[in-house]
């Protein structure tokens, strides 16, 4: 009887070591679950888990016609990004997983792409959008994110060749890291496309009145205004614009008119203001593990009861794109084939055509760009995948 | 043009600094308090105007009675059950006690009304009065005329009331003004509820021009701080010409240098001032001696 009950503990013991071994393929993640970042943490977690039951549903990644599970070891970094690269590691050398999904946020994804690429192991990030990353001549990282610089790109190409032709474009940035870079990448963008940058002006960041800066723009009389910082400064431009009556023939933000407070802040002044965005529910992507980006979306309601953002889709893509690389390359375990694989993506998801440069950087991929229509957040570029047609010039104001 | 548009802008913006550095210059001229929660009470007055819009579309500039009794209450209760046990302490203490103030106001409304940036926008936001090229938004305007006229009735309320003239002869001279029957401690608790009501009305007028958050406690504490210095402690007359010129001192420099050194500028004028004139420019020695 004794020993009866011995081999059943063992045998109990042994279960997880013996499925462990059966035909899965585990992936390893260390996220903000807690912390500062735990609201994005999340919503990159929900988007990881969303993928893992979808390809499992499906029956597993298939590799040279055979389906494996999809498996996901997820530790918390607590927001901390030297506790995220101590996990990875661990993840790494104890938990034996090559295959890492990115954390939130440029710190962690800087501090834990270290960790990956000393061990030799893969990260796909849909997470992170500082340049920083990809100027260390790292080869085992790939993110989704358009890049800072890249930030308003969209925006000044889709305005290029509207009627009446918009020539003059004034630049106000926020000046932190972050925004500093989006206005740099701006005002190349802007002289790269024939348009004359007529005001590059920063203003400290958490300014509380910009009527100095408003009535300098005013007096250059731009076509175009953007502004690259914060929320709470996308609101005092907008209110102080009014105030002085500059009428622009359009206002564009790199960050602010994505979020619901928006209009909630600014009610009718809203209308219209043009914002970019990694991604929005309503692009008409196909994508190959869910069918299309409207798929997703079903999916993800379904799921969690809540719409999806760019968080939570760009951690299901950047599973997406993992295991579509793993499937290519026919091997989970070569390290090498699935970052060939990486390197030569050139496919459609959800997350728009991805692929990526030398530096492990998307490119092409491109933001697309909202613009506020009767208060809700319409996405007007790229033209084919939108939903509605962009308003230009914006009217004057109220 | 655009010279006269900034200097307009400047006065506008500087009546805002005058109102909210005038609670804070009489609080720390007659009590001594350095009232690290002066922003705090200021936003708490901004969540009331708030709260009233939203939910029940209640006109920003009929809540100034309310922000301004409610705020007026609190400081009133704050300084007369709280602040009075320990203002004979060392500056020291005080100022441990108005900063954990702070810290629990601004923690308090993140929690309450979470550490989004909010903003108030009534229907004739950006409507504007033209004079040839230059713009007065009209509620830049209204806020202009409110922050004078209140700073200008604080001071005929100092100089006329039996009250106004108990705060002053307080702050002179504390010992004399108990021998003629006034009690410190009501006098201190109404100073300090003027001081919190007034900086009720500046967060209910910031609401109409500005985005804010609980986080901005600590950047309007600063700027009230600025004006008090650059005006003398105490003197109203000193706050309206500090907050002005401080108003005009941003909008200029952020035109003249740029708009990222606009606080530098300013902090450096307030060094200036310490240095050349430490009583600050309509100081006497009247208000702001050291009494401990």
């Amino acid at each position: 009887m004794f020993r009866k009950t011995i081999i059943f503990i063992l045998c109990l013991l042994l279960a997880p070591v013996l499925t462990y071994a059966a035909d899965e393929i585990w992936f390893g993640a260390a996220l903000s679950l807690t912390g500062k970042l735990a609201k994005e943490g999340n919503l990159v977690k929900n988007g990881y888990e969303l993928w893992k039951e979808t390809v499992n549903k499906k029956g597993g990644i298939k590799i040279n016609g055979k389906a494996y599970i999809v498996n996901i070891k997820i530790y918390d970094d607590e927001s901390d990004p030297n506790r995220g690269a101590k996990l990875v590691e661990k993840l790494v050398t104890e938990d034996k997983i090559k295959l890492i999904l990115g954390p939130y946020g440029s710190e962690s994804v800087f501090a834990t792409s270290a960790i990956t690429e000393k061990y030799g192991a893969l990260m796909v990030q849909g997470g992170a959008a500082a340049d920083k990353l990809y100027s260390r001549g790292f080869k085992n990282l790939f993110g989704i994110y358009t890049v800072a610089t890249d930030y308003m790109n969209d925006t000044l190409e889709m305005l290029k060749n509207k009627n009446p032709k918009p020539q003059t474009v004034a630049i106000v940035y926020s000046n932190d890291l972050f925004s500093a870079q989006v206005a740099q990448g701006a005002k190349v963008s802007a002289e790269k496309l024939g348009y004359k940058v007529v005001f590059y002006q920063d203003y400290p960041k958490g300014t509380q009145d910009l009527s100095t800066v408003i009535v300098q723009i005013k007096a250059k009389k731009p076509d175009i205004i953007l502004g690259c910082g914060h929320f709470q400064d996308t609101i005092i431009i907008i209110k102080q614009a009014k105030d002085y009556k500059v009428n622009p023939k359009a206002i564009a933000f790199s960050v602010g008119p994505t979020l619901p407070d928006f209009v909630d802040s600014l009610k009718a002044d809203s209308e219209y203001v043009l914002g970019s965005a990694q991604w929005t529910q309503t692009l008409k992507y196909k994508d190959q593990v869910f069918g299309s980006n409207q798929a997703f979306v079903k999916a993800y309601k379904a799921k969690y009861n809540e719409d999806p953002n760019y968080h939570s889709a760009g951690g299901t893509s950047a599973g997406v794109i993992f295991q579509r690389a793993i499937e290519k390359a026919g091997t989970k375990d070569d390290i090498d084939k699935i970052r060939e694989a990486l390197y030569n993506f050139n496919e459609e998801t959800l997350y728009g055509r991805i692929k990526f440069d030398k530096t492990g950087k998307v490119i092409g991929k491109g933001m697309p760009v909202i613009q506020i229509q009767k208060g809700t957040q319409k996405t007007v570029y790229p033209e084919d995948v939108a939903e509605l047609k962009v308003v230009y010039p914006k009217p004057q104001w109220k | 043009m655009t010279i006269v548009q900034i200097l307009v802008n400047g006065l506008l913006l500087g009546a805002f600094y005058a109102l909210i550095g005038v609670g804070f210059s009489l609080v720390w001229g007659v009590t001594n308090i350095l009232n690290l929660a002066h922003g705090a009470i200021a936003l708490l007055g901004a969540y009331i105007t708030f709260y009233m819009f939203q939910n029940w579309h209640i006109d920003p500039f009929l809540t100034i009675p309310v922000s301004f009794i409610a705020t007026f209450l609190f400081g009133y209760a704050l300084q007369r059950y709280v602040m009075n046990r320990i203002v004979k302490a060392q500056i020291l203490m005080l100022l441990i006690l108005t900063f954990g103030l702070e810290i629990f106001l601004v923690n308090f409304m993140t929690t309450f009304f979470s550490a989004d940036f909010r903003s108030v926008t009534p229907v004739y936001a950006g409507n504007s009065l033209m004079l040839g090229d230059i713009v007065i938004p009209y509620i830049r305007l209204a806020v202009f005329g409110i922050c004078v006229i209140l700073c200008v009735s604080m001071g005929i309320f100092l100089d006329k009331t039996w009250r106004g003239k108990a705060i002053k002869a307080t702050s002179l001279d504390i010992e004399a003004a108990m021998m003629t029957g006034i009690s410190p401690a009501k006098i201190y608790a109404l100073t300090f509820a003027l001081g919190s009501g007034l900086a009720g009305v500046c967060g209910t007028l910031l609401t109409l021009t500005q985005s804010f958050s609980p986080n901005i406690a600590g950047g309007l504490t600063l700027r009230a701080f600025i004006v008090s210095i650059l005006g003398g402690l105490g003197r109203i007359e000193g706050a309206l010409i500090g907050g002005l010129l401080l108003g005009v001192l941003e909008t200029s420099s952020s035109y003249f240098i740029g708009e990222s050194y606009k606080n530098a500028i300013a902090f450096g004028l307030m060094v200036i001032v310490l240095i050349v004139k430490p009583s600050g420019l309509m100081g006497r020695k009247y208000y702001a001696e050291v009494k401990h």
